[in-house]
Protein backbone atom coordinates (compact mmCIF):
# COMPACT_ATOMS: atom_id res chain seq x y z
CA UNK A 1 0.00 0.00 0.00
CA UNK A 2 2.70 2.40 1.12
CA UNK A 3 5.05 1.38 -1.71
CA UNK A 4 2.21 1.82 -4.21
CA UNK A 5 2.13 5.52 -3.37
CA UNK A 6 5.82 5.73 -4.23
CA UNK A 7 5.15 3.88 -7.48
CA UNK A 8 2.61 6.55 -8.43
CA UNK A 9 5.13 9.27 -7.80
CA UNK A 10 8.37 7.80 -9.16
CA UNK A 11 9.44 5.59 -12.05
CA UNK A 12 11.20 2.29 -11.25
CA UNK A 13 14.51 3.84 -12.26
CA UNK A 14 13.95 6.76 -9.88
CA UNK A 15 13.05 4.30 -7.11
CA UNK A 16 16.29 2.36 -7.64
CA UNK A 17 18.12 5.69 -7.59
CA UNK A 18 16.62 6.53 -4.19
CA UNK A 19 15.84 3.38 -2.22
CA UNK A 20 16.77 -0.08 -1.10
CA UNK A 21 13.63 -1.58 0.44
CA UNK A 22 13.58 -4.04 3.29
CA UNK A 23 13.19 -7.64 2.12
CA UNK A 24 10.95 -10.17 3.81
CA UNK A 25 12.28 -13.60 2.93
CA UNK A 26 11.19 -16.86 4.53
CA UNK A 27 13.84 -19.13 6.06
CA UNK A 28 13.67 -21.41 2.99
CA UNK A 29 14.03 -18.44 0.62
CA UNK A 30 17.01 -17.21 2.62
CA UNK A 31 18.76 -20.55 2.19
CA UNK A 32 18.04 -20.60 -1.53
CA UNK A 33 19.24 -17.00 -1.84
CA UNK A 34 22.47 -17.81 -0.05
CA UNK A 35 23.22 -20.70 -2.42
CA UNK A 36 22.50 -18.50 -5.47
CA UNK A 37 24.73 -15.77 -4.11
CA UNK A 38 27.61 -18.13 -3.40
CA UNK A 39 27.45 -19.55 -6.91
CA UNK A 40 27.53 -16.05 -8.45
CA UNK A 41 30.40 -14.96 -6.21
CA UNK A 42 32.39 -17.99 -7.30
CA UNK A 43 31.88 -16.92 -10.93
CA UNK A 44 32.87 -13.33 -10.18
CA UNK A 45 36.07 -14.48 -8.47
CA UNK A 46 37.07 -16.39 -11.58
CA UNK A 47 36.80 -13.17 -13.59
CA UNK A 48 39.21 -11.25 -11.34
CA UNK A 49 42.24 -10.10 -13.33
CA UNK A 50 45.78 -9.51 -12.04
CA UNK A 51 45.12 -5.76 -12.44
CA UNK A 52 41.94 -6.00 -10.31
CA UNK A 53 43.87 -7.84 -7.63
CA UNK A 54 46.66 -5.27 -7.56
CA UNK A 55 44.21 -2.34 -7.47
CA UNK A 56 42.20 -3.98 -4.69
CA UNK A 57 45.35 -4.48 -2.58
CA UNK A 58 46.43 -0.86 -3.02
CA UNK A 59 42.97 0.52 -2.29
CA UNK A 60 42.65 -1.73 0.77
CA UNK A 61 45.93 -0.34 2.09
CA UNK A 62 44.88 3.24 1.28
CA UNK A 63 41.56 2.82 3.14
CA UNK A 64 43.35 1.30 6.13
CA UNK A 65 45.78 4.24 6.27
CA UNK A 66 42.84 6.65 5.91
CA UNK A 67 41.05 4.92 8.77
CA UNK A 68 44.08 5.12 11.04
CA UNK A 69 44.62 8.81 10.22
CA UNK A 70 40.96 9.63 10.93
CA UNK A 71 41.15 7.90 14.30
CA UNK A 72 42.50 10.24 16.98
CA UNK A 73 44.28 7.41 18.84
CA UNK A 74 47.97 6.76 18.29
CA UNK A 75 49.04 3.15 17.79
CA UNK A 76 52.79 2.52 17.95
CA UNK A 77 52.38 -0.65 15.88
CA UNK A 78 50.90 1.30 12.97
CA UNK A 79 53.98 3.23 12.06
CA UNK A 80 54.99 4.59 8.68
CA UNK A 81 57.18 1.50 8.30
CA UNK A 82 54.24 -0.80 9.07
CA UNK A 83 52.17 0.63 6.23
CA UNK A 84 55.16 0.82 3.88
CA UNK A 85 55.80 -2.85 4.54
CA UNK A 86 52.12 -3.41 3.62
CA UNK A 87 52.75 -1.55 0.37
CA UNK A 88 55.70 -3.79 -0.49
CA UNK A 89 53.64 -6.86 0.38
CA UNK A 90 50.79 -5.66 -1.87
CA UNK A 91 53.21 -5.41 -4.76
CA UNK A 92 55.05 -8.60 -3.80
CA UNK A 93 58.35 -6.70 -3.91
CA UNK A 94 61.54 -7.51 -2.05
CA UNK A 95 63.33 -4.67 -0.24
CA UNK A 96 66.21 -4.58 -2.71
CA UNK A 97 63.93 -4.44 -5.74
CA UNK A 98 61.76 -1.71 -4.24
CA UNK A 99 64.72 0.38 -3.08
CA UNK A 100 65.90 0.24 -6.67
CA UNK A 101 62.41 1.23 -7.94
CA UNK A 102 62.43 4.46 -5.92
CA UNK A 103 66.16 5.03 -6.29
CA UNK A 104 67.21 4.86 -2.65
CA UNK A 105 69.82 2.81 -0.86
CA UNK A 106 68.57 -0.54 0.48
CA UNK A 107 69.94 0.40 3.92
CA UNK A 108 67.88 3.61 3.94
CA UNK A 109 64.75 1.63 3.05
CA UNK A 110 65.47 -0.88 5.78
CA UNK A 111 65.95 1.91 8.34
CA UNK A 112 62.62 3.48 7.33
CA UNK A 113 60.84 0.13 7.48
CA UNK A 114 62.25 -0.56 10.94
CA UNK A 115 61.44 2.87 12.36
CA UNK A 116 65.12 3.88 12.69
CA UNK A 117 64.85 6.74 10.25
CA UNK A 118 62.17 9.18 9.11
CA UNK A 119 61.40 9.23 5.38
CA UNK A 120 62.49 12.36 3.54
CA UNK A 121 60.07 14.43 1.46
CA UNK A 122 61.71 12.99 -1.65
CA UNK A 123 60.88 9.45 -0.54
CA UNK A 124 57.29 10.43 0.20
CA UNK A 125 56.84 11.96 -3.24
CA UNK A 126 58.46 8.95 -4.90
CA UNK A 127 56.01 6.68 -3.05
CA UNK A 128 53.07 8.62 -4.50
CA UNK A 129 54.53 8.39 -8.00
CA UNK A 130 55.31 4.69 -7.57
CA UNK A 131 51.69 3.93 -6.61
CA UNK A 132 50.43 5.80 -9.68
CA UNK A 133 48.93 8.35 -7.23
CA UNK A 134 46.62 5.72 -5.71
CA UNK A 135 48.20 6.43 -2.31
CA UNK A 136 48.88 10.18 -2.29
CA UNK A 137 52.02 11.70 -0.75
CA UNK A 138 49.92 13.64 1.76
CA UNK A 139 48.76 10.36 3.35
CA UNK A 140 52.34 9.14 3.84
CA UNK A 141 53.24 12.59 5.18
CA UNK A 142 50.37 12.53 7.69
CA UNK A 143 51.59 9.18 9.01
CA UNK A 144 54.98 10.78 9.75
CA UNK A 145 53.22 13.78 11.31
CA UNK A 146 51.08 11.55 13.53
CA UNK A 147 54.21 9.85 14.86
CA UNK A 148 55.95 13.17 15.47
CA UNK A 149 52.89 14.61 17.18
CA UNK A 150 52.77 11.66 19.55
CA UNK A 151 56.50 11.88 20.24
CA UNK A 152 56.33 15.61 21.05
CA UNK A 153 53.33 15.14 23.31
CA UNK A 154 54.67 12.17 25.24
CA UNK A 155 58.46 12.64 25.42
CA UNK A 156 59.00 13.54 29.10
CA UNK A 157 62.68 12.57 28.95
CA UNK A 158 63.32 15.27 26.35
CA UNK A 159 61.45 17.81 28.47
CA UNK A 160 63.63 17.05 31.47
CA UNK A 161 66.78 17.27 29.38
CA UNK A 162 65.83 20.55 27.71
CA UNK A 163 64.77 22.23 30.93
CA UNK A 164 68.39 23.16 31.68
CA UNK A 165 68.51 25.21 28.45
CA UNK A 166 65.58 27.43 29.36
CA UNK A 167 65.96 30.60 31.49
CA UNK A 168 63.46 33.22 32.58
CA UNK A 169 60.43 31.04 31.85
CA UNK A 170 57.09 32.80 32.05
CA UNK A 171 55.70 32.71 35.58
CA UNK A 172 51.96 33.14 36.05
CA UNK B 1 33.19 11.85 -3.11
CA UNK B 2 30.78 14.41 -4.49
CA UNK B 3 27.18 15.08 -5.49
CA UNK B 4 26.07 17.11 -8.50
CA UNK B 5 23.64 19.98 -7.99
CA UNK B 6 21.02 19.74 -10.75
CA UNK B 7 20.31 23.48 -11.07
CA UNK B 8 23.94 24.62 -11.41
CA UNK B 9 25.61 21.36 -12.52
CA UNK B 10 28.24 22.06 -9.83
CA UNK B 11 30.01 19.32 -7.85
CA UNK B 12 29.83 19.51 -4.05
CA UNK B 13 32.07 17.40 -1.78
CA UNK B 14 30.22 15.06 0.57
CA UNK B 15 31.17 12.73 3.40
CA UNK B 16 29.80 9.46 4.73
CA UNK B 17 29.65 9.22 8.51
CA UNK B 18 28.16 6.93 11.09
CA UNK B 19 24.75 8.14 12.27
CA UNK B 20 24.77 9.77 15.72
CA UNK B 21 21.98 9.22 18.24
CA UNK B 22 20.92 12.86 17.78
CA UNK B 23 20.47 12.32 14.03
CA UNK B 24 17.47 10.05 14.56
CA UNK B 25 15.38 13.13 15.37
CA UNK B 26 16.31 14.59 12.00
CA UNK B 27 15.69 11.57 9.82
CA UNK B 28 11.90 11.59 9.96
CA UNK B 29 9.68 9.25 7.96
CA UNK B 30 8.48 12.25 5.96
CA UNK B 31 11.97 12.97 4.61
CA UNK B 32 13.58 9.52 4.74
CA UNK B 33 10.52 7.31 4.22
CA UNK B 34 11.34 4.51 6.68
CA UNK B 35 11.31 4.29 10.45
CA UNK B 36 15.08 4.33 10.98
CA UNK B 37 14.89 3.72 14.71
CA UNK B 38 14.42 0.00 13.95
CA UNK B 39 17.94 0.01 12.45
CA UNK B 40 19.81 1.06 15.59
CA UNK B 41 21.41 -2.38 15.96
CA UNK B 42 22.80 -2.32 12.40
CA UNK B 43 25.51 -0.08 10.98
CA UNK B 44 23.66 3.10 9.97
CA UNK B 45 25.50 5.70 7.91
CA UNK B 46 24.53 9.12 6.55
CA UNK B 47 25.74 11.01 3.50
CA UNK B 48 26.25 14.66 4.42
CA UNK B 49 26.85 17.86 2.53
CA UNK B 50 28.30 20.14 5.21
CA UNK B 51 25.71 19.42 7.95
CA UNK B 52 22.76 18.47 5.77
CA UNK B 53 21.83 14.78 5.60
CA UNK B 54 21.12 13.81 1.98
CA UNK B 55 20.75 10.06 2.41
CA UNK B 56 20.82 7.24 4.96
CA UNK B 57 21.86 3.58 4.65
CA UNK B 58 21.71 0.64 7.03
CA UNK B 59 23.84 -2.45 6.51
CA UNK B 60 24.85 -5.69 8.21
CA UNK B 61 28.47 -6.82 7.99
CA UNK B 62 28.56 -10.61 7.65
CA UNK B 63 32.27 -10.93 8.44
CA UNK B 64 32.27 -14.73 8.14
CA UNK B 65 30.98 -14.39 4.56
CA UNK B 66 33.19 -11.38 3.72
CA UNK B 67 29.95 -9.63 2.77
CA UNK B 68 28.12 -6.41 3.52
CA UNK B 69 24.36 -6.61 3.10
CA UNK B 70 22.59 -3.32 2.46
CA UNK B 71 19.34 -3.66 4.37
CA UNK B 72 17.77 -0.27 3.85
CA UNK B 73 18.63 2.90 1.98
CA UNK B 74 16.72 6.12 1.44
CA UNK B 75 17.58 9.39 -0.23
CA UNK B 76 15.94 12.47 1.31
CA UNK B 77 12.63 13.52 -0.23
CA UNK B 78 14.02 16.59 -1.99
CA UNK B 79 16.71 14.52 -3.73
CA UNK B 80 14.41 11.97 -5.38
CA UNK B 81 12.78 11.87 -8.78
CA UNK B 82 13.10 14.16 -11.77
CA UNK B 83 13.20 17.36 -9.70
CA UNK B 84 15.88 16.21 -7.25
CA UNK B 85 18.28 18.84 -5.97
CA UNK B 86 21.43 16.66 -5.88
CA UNK B 87 22.35 13.64 -7.96
CA UNK B 88 24.60 10.64 -6.95
CA UNK B 89 23.33 10.38 -3.35
CA UNK B 90 22.44 6.65 -3.40
CA UNK B 91 25.52 5.83 -5.51
CA UNK B 92 27.82 7.44 -2.97
CA UNK B 93 26.23 5.46 -0.15
CA UNK B 94 26.53 2.17 -2.07
CA UNK B 95 30.17 3.03 -2.90
CA UNK B 96 30.88 3.61 0.80
CA UNK B 97 29.59 0.09 1.54
CA UNK B 98 31.94 -1.18 -1.20
CA UNK B 99 34.82 0.72 0.41
CA UNK B 100 34.10 -0.93 3.74
CA UNK B 101 33.93 -4.40 2.14
CA UNK B 102 37.25 -3.86 0.34
CA UNK B 103 38.92 -2.41 3.43
CA UNK B 104 38.11 -5.50 5.50
CA UNK B 105 38.20 -8.28 2.94
CA UNK B 106 40.25 -7.10 -0.03
CA UNK B 107 39.30 -8.51 -3.42
CA UNK B 108 36.95 -11.08 -1.79
CA UNK B 109 34.83 -8.32 -0.22
CA UNK B 110 31.26 -8.25 -1.44
CA UNK B 111 28.21 -5.98 -1.21
CA UNK B 112 24.73 -7.38 -1.70
CA UNK B 113 21.10 -6.34 -1.46
CA UNK B 114 17.73 -8.01 -2.02
CA UNK B 115 15.91 -5.85 -4.57
CA UNK B 116 12.26 -5.59 -5.49
CA UNK B 117 12.00 -7.61 -8.73
CA UNK B 118 10.89 -4.59 -10.77
CA UNK B 119 14.01 -2.63 -9.70
CA UNK B 120 16.63 -5.29 -10.49
CA UNK B 121 17.49 -4.10 -13.98
CA UNK B 122 17.83 -0.54 -12.71
CA UNK B 123 20.30 -1.47 -9.94
CA UNK B 124 22.27 -3.26 -12.67
CA UNK B 125 22.22 -0.23 -14.97
CA UNK B 126 22.82 2.41 -12.29
CA UNK B 127 25.42 0.66 -10.12
CA UNK B 128 26.69 -2.22 -12.29
CA UNK B 129 25.21 -4.70 -9.80
CA UNK B 130 25.26 -8.30 -10.95
CA UNK B 131 22.17 -10.52 -10.84
CA UNK B 132 22.65 -13.33 -8.30
CA UNK B 133 19.13 -14.75 -8.31
CA UNK B 134 17.14 -13.06 -5.58
CA UNK B 135 20.04 -10.77 -4.73
CA UNK B 136 22.09 -8.21 -6.59
CA UNK B 137 25.81 -8.25 -5.87
CA UNK B 138 29.00 -6.25 -6.28
CA UNK B 139 32.32 -8.07 -6.01
CA UNK B 140 35.67 -8.10 -7.83
CA UNK B 141 35.77 -6.00 -11.01
CA UNK B 142 32.22 -4.53 -10.72
CA UNK B 143 32.91 -3.46 -7.12
CA UNK B 144 36.19 -1.80 -8.14
CA UNK B 145 34.39 0.01 -10.97
CA UNK B 146 31.92 1.58 -8.54
CA UNK B 147 34.82 2.74 -6.35
CA UNK B 148 36.58 4.24 -9.38
CA UNK B 149 33.43 6.17 -10.22
CA UNK B 150 32.48 7.38 -6.76
CA UNK B 151 35.76 7.29 -4.79
CA UNK B 152 38.29 8.53 -7.33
Amino acid sequence: MKNDKLKDKYTDKELADSFVFRSKLTAAQKEETKAQLNAKRKELRQDVTAKDLLLSRLLQLKYQIEDYLTNADYDSARSFGFFLRGYLRSLEKKNKEFANDIDINETELSQILNHHRSPSEKVIIRLELHSNKIIPAIMWHRLVEKEKEHEIMSNSELRTREKSHVRNAVVL
Amino acid sequence: MYVIEGASNLNHPVKVKRLDDDDYKEISKTRFYFNWKTERLNNVYKLILEDEILGVMSFIHHKDEERIEIVLLAVSKENRGRNKKYDRVAGNLIASACKEALKYHGINGCVSLVPKTSLKKHYAALYSMVDAGRQMVLEGGPLLNILKEYEP
